[in-house]
């Protein structure tokens, strides 16, 4: 491979998770010693490349949004890597850290929480381009907040009003257009429909599909729906437990989940097609355990049906079984 | 955004024009409330009076004149003279002026500094929040009377007028204030704005000044009205006790003061009765008005 080829290869992984851990400590006792951890995001490893929509799913509490939150440095991780445009972003402080976060954006889950009931639309969809470019103001600046807030499909004289005044949907267009105001090249969407009506889910949906059409987007897409996951990504991660379990295309992993637990999650998926016939759900036993104290070997060992002697003993590693498809059980050893 | 009145009195009766700030809505709701805003309308007017007091009246409030001791109320006195022949009702004038100065400033410095120290410490958290509130639990746990009898009582004399005690209850009070802000902030900051506001790229004095500060400013606004009152109260009952505001000066508490004696308390009181009256409508107006903004900032009004 001569060196250009290779240059381009690398620069294709827009984002690259290198064994992300995140730790919450747990202190107690007289004098706040940390006696644990809970371990929310315990060696995460994918990466999304240019253009693509990588959907994260798993239930709740198994660390969807810790890992979101973790590569826009919301949240400090405990170790491993980041590597934006080849660049580790864990360890940035002050002004690179502002910078790279002109690049990737978040829309956050819930709408009515995540927009200043105190601020103007205008100003709330104004204020990431105020922060970096402090030359742009005036009527430059609000024609161009305008034509966000078409874009996102609101009405120009959202401009003057409060976030009160719109709907759930509307609020999530709102967070879309502050997210979009800086042209960043990844958006981190922390479940960005799961507060909205159903109705309302599908055409939030579709604007981002078209955005990222129109402005070249990459997007890390949270959601616990596998419906929603299906309509709007290219690869999806399944995360159980702060860990990967199975990383492949939306084909394949609808198609043929190789992953226990992916098996489990994809079977409990309603089929319209499939109306009449008997659904074969494999049903998991047990509760999931708690991350502050995870199962030893592989985390879903304890639930999984095709459990073997070994899982509780070996943490499996997430390995290549099928092209593009990427699994950590030992079956596939 | 300012909401222009519609001046046509037929379409006065539809729906308020929509976008208003959350200010304004608190406002509309504010004036709505009667008790509250005839309590303002008492407070402004008093404040207006007692300020323009030199200008209202001519007599000088510190001569003692022997001729015209303890008289009652007359046409010339229209609250009568007290002990030292000085006039009651240009007396509680001047009164007004410090009570309310010592009240205002009281509560301004103490909101400067409990909301500084309490932004901090909710909004960092950590280390800097232990070492913040612990320095706040010890100055909550001066006692404040002694505090300023003993502070008073060094400083008597040396340095005059009302500064010294507006300085030593300043110094003394912010910690509720701080507390209050700091659980404010702690309760506030979950919220997925403060997030989003780090996200797109603002600092940290940006996130506290611009997205908590006026998320939390309703309570603290609220906190400021019981504060003021507590102020007016913290002075006149000093300087009932002698340790306030120094005695030539005229307060309501120290005109109150005279009340110790028991010829004055049984036989005149018009030396003590109108600084009490004019002291209680006070502390009632500006609780009335407190309780107006509460409700006006009701969260329910908006979200």
């Amino acid at each position: 491979m001569s060196i250009t080829e290779l240059n381009k290869a690398q620069t294709e992984k827009l984002l690259e998770v290198n064994d992300l851990k995140m730790h919450f400590p747990v202190k107690g006792g007289f004098f706040k010693r940390t006696i644990g951890a809970v371990k929310a995001v315990d060696g995460v490893s994918f990466d999304i490349k240019k253009g693509e929509t990588l959907g994260l799913v798993g239930e709740s509490g198994c660390g969807k949004s810790t890992t979101g939150r973790s590569i826009l440095r919301l949240l400090d991780p405990t170790d491993g890597e980041v590597l934006f445009n080849g660049e580790d972003i864990t360890k940035l402080t002050g002004k690179r850290l502002r910078d790279i976060r002109q690049d990737i954006q978040m829309v956050f889950q819930d709408p009515y929480a995540s927009l200043n009931p105190m601020q103007m639309v205008g100003d709330i969809v104004s204020e990431p381009i105020k922060n970096y470019h402090k030359n742009r103001k005036g009527e430059e600046l609000k024609a161009e907040v305008m034509d966000l807030l078409t874009r996102v499909g609101l009405p120009e004289d959202a401009y003057y009003k409060y976030a009160h005044e719109f709907s759930g949907g509307q609020r999530q267009r709102i967070g879309i257009a502050r997210a979009l105001a800086l042209k960043p090249k990844l958006i981190i969407a922390d479940e960005p429909v799961s507060a909205l009506d159903v109705s309302v889910q599908s055409q939030v949906l579709n604007l981002l599909n078209e955005l990222q059409d129109e402005f070249d987007l990459t997007y890390l897409f949270i959601a616990h729906d596998l419906s929603v996951v299906k309509h709007m990504s290219d690869r999806i991660g399944v995360m159980y437990l702060g860990n990967i379990m199975e990383v492949a295309n939306k084909s394949s992993i609808y198609a043929e989940p190789l992953h226990p637990y992916t098996q489990a999650l994809i079977s409990a998926v309603p089929d319209a097609s499939k109306i009449g016939q008997k659904r074969e759900r494999i049903v998991l036993e047990g509760d999931v355990p708690s991350p502050e104290n995870p199962p030893s070997g592989c985390p879903f060992h304890t639930r999984c049906p095709k459990a073997m002697d070994e899982c509780s003993k070996t943490k499996p590693q997430l390995k290549e079984v099928k092209p593009g498809q990427h699994v950590a059980c030992l079956l596939y050893e | 955004m300012e909401v222009v009145p519609n001046k046509d009195p037929q379409l006065k009766t539809t729906k308020p024009p929509k976008s208003m700030s959350p200010w304004a809505m608190a406002r509309r709701k504010f004036m709505k409330n009667k008790l509250a805003m005839i309590s303002l309308v008492y407070l402004i007017i008093l404040a207006i009076l007692s300020f323009l007091a030199p200008y209202i009246t001519t007599v000088d409030i510190s001569r003692v004149n022997i001729g015209q001791m303890k008289l009652p109320p007359s046409s010339e006195h229209w609250f009568g003279t007290d002990t030292s022949g000085r006039d009651v009702f240009v007396r509680l004038l001047y009164g007004g002026r410090v009570s309310l100065f010592v009240g205002i400033s009281c509560t301004m410095i103490i909101l400067f500094l409990g909301v500084i120290v309490g932004a901090i410490a909710g909004f960092f958290g950590g280390i800097v929040d232990s070492m913040l509130m612990r320095f706040t639990d010890f100055v909550l746990n001066f006692p404040f009377l002694v505090f300023v009898i003993v502070l008073n009582a060094i400083l008597f004399g040396k340095v005059g007028g009302v500064g010294v005690l507006i300085g030593v209850i300043s110094l003394l009070g912010w910690g509720g204030v701080a507390r209050l802000v700091r659980s404010k902030i702690l309760s506030e900051k979950e919220n997925e704005y403060v997030l989003a506001a780090t996200s797109i790229g603002g600092r940290p004095n940006k996130v506290i000044m611009k997205h908590l500060l006026p998320n939390v400013l309703t309570t603290v606004i609220v906190q400021a009205t019981i504060l003021f009152a507590n102020m007016i109260v913290a002075e006149s009952a000093l300087s009932y006790l002698g340790f306030g505001v120094p005695q030539e000066v005229p307060s309501w508490g120290n005109m109150l003061s005279a009340s110790q004696q028991p010829e004055v308390l049984q036989d005149m009181p018009w030396i003590w009765v109108p600084p009490a009256i004019i002291l209680v409508f006070t502390i009632l107006a500006i609780n009335f008005i407190g309780e107006g903004v509460k409700d006006a900032f009701n969260p329910k009004s908006f979200r």
